[in-house]
């Protein structure tokens, strides 16, 4: 009975952890049935939709534009990021507890308030200023780089706690330049919150849907744009070719990541 | 020094509080077919949508599916939680990986899996019709939605619930053990009392996410079923009224807000006693 209870209960929880991982298996597994309409058990396998994926326009662009946006918003926002996080947990003034919480809050704002509120200040300003901002790539840079300070200011803050000023003040005591103690001490104090912020935040917004939907435009789209676009008509091996793409990038990138900081300790 | 925190405070208030205030001031304006917004001061937008039987039954479909999920994922994530939280040795680091990846592929591929999976060619009618039964129509329901939500959120629920899980003492447990309790009295006399301050948290942070998904509703639900995330960009993409659309995104914020704050005091206050 007890044999019986334990089976069940490892059994069960197998089971939770792999339903949240079949959606991924089983459209990674879609990719390479050798039949254009989706159906069970597949007649065979191939790589072609791998090609054809990649013929397919909208997705090569939006794979680029997601690609060239999520690097830069991702160095902009670790760079702005970090300096904030140093300062938050350095610097000595009053209402820091406040611009701490402002610097998380965007996490909190739903997506989608986020977005289209977003969406109307872009048009309020083109109006004023008489430029393009939708449908542009700084525009969507703009968006992004909100998304990815949280995430720098926390697993930054977080890998300088505990850590004093003890050090810096030493080198800069011996007579070590502020460029030097930044770039010998600081930096390397805190590298592994910049190496995990700069993950998130890379990932963070090669991802989102949210913000961008209503900031796309042709030519100017990201990758989950197209897929949700292209899904609400149908799903075929070339849209699940494109995820899967994702899915291994987003996958490669976590793991070399854990080689330099430990990963599973970052986020728990 | 602080001045190394100026372009952080700016892009947010650039980016975030001014584009909201703006999206505020919006909601209080008038609708014109013609003039598109007329500036005003009025509640009338807020009194139209609440005012209106179609986004009641939006906003119900919307609670009922963002209820029933986290109650699902907390009951699921607890035990997996607990596990996560109480393995020791090499399979630990592993297995927090594969709990966060799958927060970082996004919703849209996992929306994509789930509709290779539930579709009526699919993975699930295929094995149920080799196997003699009749095909059964998944896709474009609401279970479909709850499912394919619940797989979303369930990692932030383990999560959030493995950290507080962490903190609780094995002893309290090795103690309640000893002392006689069977398994299932110590976890509702030690682990769920000690473990609510996550209980809360997790829940709290899963409801506010299934009250404002957006891609698993429209790929999963289709195009009758709507959820309020869905229908506040409809009302910038699909029509005009920015007013209407500005007033029901506040409207779902302050009833998720309202809510979470409300369930959280709730669980506070039992928590007390």
């Amino acid at each position: 009975m007890r044999m019986v209870r334990a089976i069940l209960w490892r059994g069960g929880v197998g089971a939770v952890f792999a339903s949240v991982l079949l959606p991924m298996l089983a459209v990674m597994w879609l990719s390479f049935f050798d039949q254009e309409v989706v159906s069970f058990p597949p007649e065979g396998y191939t790589w072609r939709w791998y090609v054809n994926a990649w013929d397919k326009k909208q997705f090569a662009r939006g794979f680029v534009n997601s690609l060239q946006l999520a690097l830069i918003a991702a160095v902009l926002g670790v760079t702005i990021g970090t300096a904030a996080a140093y300062a938050l947990v350095r610097a000595r003034f009053p209402g820091k507890e406040a611009l701490g919480a402002l610097m998380l809050s965007p996490l909190a704002v739903p997506g989608v308030v986020l977005g289209t509120a977003l969406y109307v200040f872009f048009v309020e300003v083109e109006n004023v200023i008489d430029v393009d901002i939708r449908a542009t790539l700084p525009g969507l840079i703009a968006a992004h780089v909100l998304l990815t300070v949280p995430w720098t200011v926390r697993l930054v803050a977080a890998s300088l706690q505990g850590i004093g000023p003890a050090a810096e003040e030493a080198a800069a005591n011996l007579g070590a330049r502020p460029w030097t103690v930044f770039r010998r001490i600081t930096l390397p104090m805190m590298r592994s919150g910049v190496v995990a912020g700069a993950l998130f935040s890379f990932i963070q917004s090669f991802e989102n849907l949210e913000l961008s939907l209503l900031l796309v435009g042709p030519g100017r789209s990201t990758l989950p744009v197209e897929m949700l676009n292209y899904l609400e008509f149908r799903i075929d091996p070339t849209l699940a070719a494109v995820a899967t793409i994702q899915i291994v990038l987003i996958g490669a990138l976590m793991l070399i990541t854990d080689r330099y900081v430990n990963l599973s300790r970052v986020v728990s | 020094m602080a001045g190394l925190l100026l372009p952080a405070v700016l892009l947010v208030f650039a980016m975030m509080v001014a584009p909201m205030a703006l999206l505020f001031r919006y909601s209080l304006n008038l609708y014109s077919p013609t003039e598109l917004m007329i500036a005003a001061v009025t509640p009338a937008n807020y009194l139209a949508a609440v005012s209106d039987p179609y986004y009641w039954a939006v906003l119900r479909t919307t609670l009922t599916v963002a209820f029933e999920a986290t109650v699902i994922a907390l009951i699921l994530g607890f035990p997996a939680a607990y596990v996560l939280a109480r393995m020791q040795g090499k399979w630990k680091g592993p297995l927090t990986l594969l709990t966060v990846f799958p927060l970082m592929v996004g919703n849209v591929v996992r929306a994509a899996g789930w509709m290779t999976l539930l579709g009526n060619s699919g993975v699930l009618n295929a094995s149920l019709k080799a196997m003699g039964f009749s095909g059964v129509e998944m896709m474009y329901t609401q279970g479909a939605v709850i499912v394919g939500i619940v797989t979303v959120v369930l990692p932030y629920m383990i999560l959030t619930l493995a950290s507080v899980i962490e903190s609780i003492p094995v002893n309290a447990e090795e103690a309640a053990q000893n002392l006689g309790a069977r398994p299932f009295t110590v976890f509702c006399r030690v682990v769920l009392p000690l473990s609510l301050p996550g209980v809360a948290a997790g829940s709290a942070l899963v409801f506010i996410l299934c009250m404002n998904a957006y891609a698993t509703p429209v790929l999963l639900g289709g195009a009758r079923f709507k959820m309020m995330a869905p229908a506040v960009y409809d009302q910038f993409v699909r029509t005009t009224n920015w007013p209407f659309g500005a007033a029901l995104a506040f409207i779902l914020l302050f009833v998720t807000l309202g809510l979470t704050m409300a369930g959280s005091m709730l669980l506070q206050r039992r928590y007390k006693r």
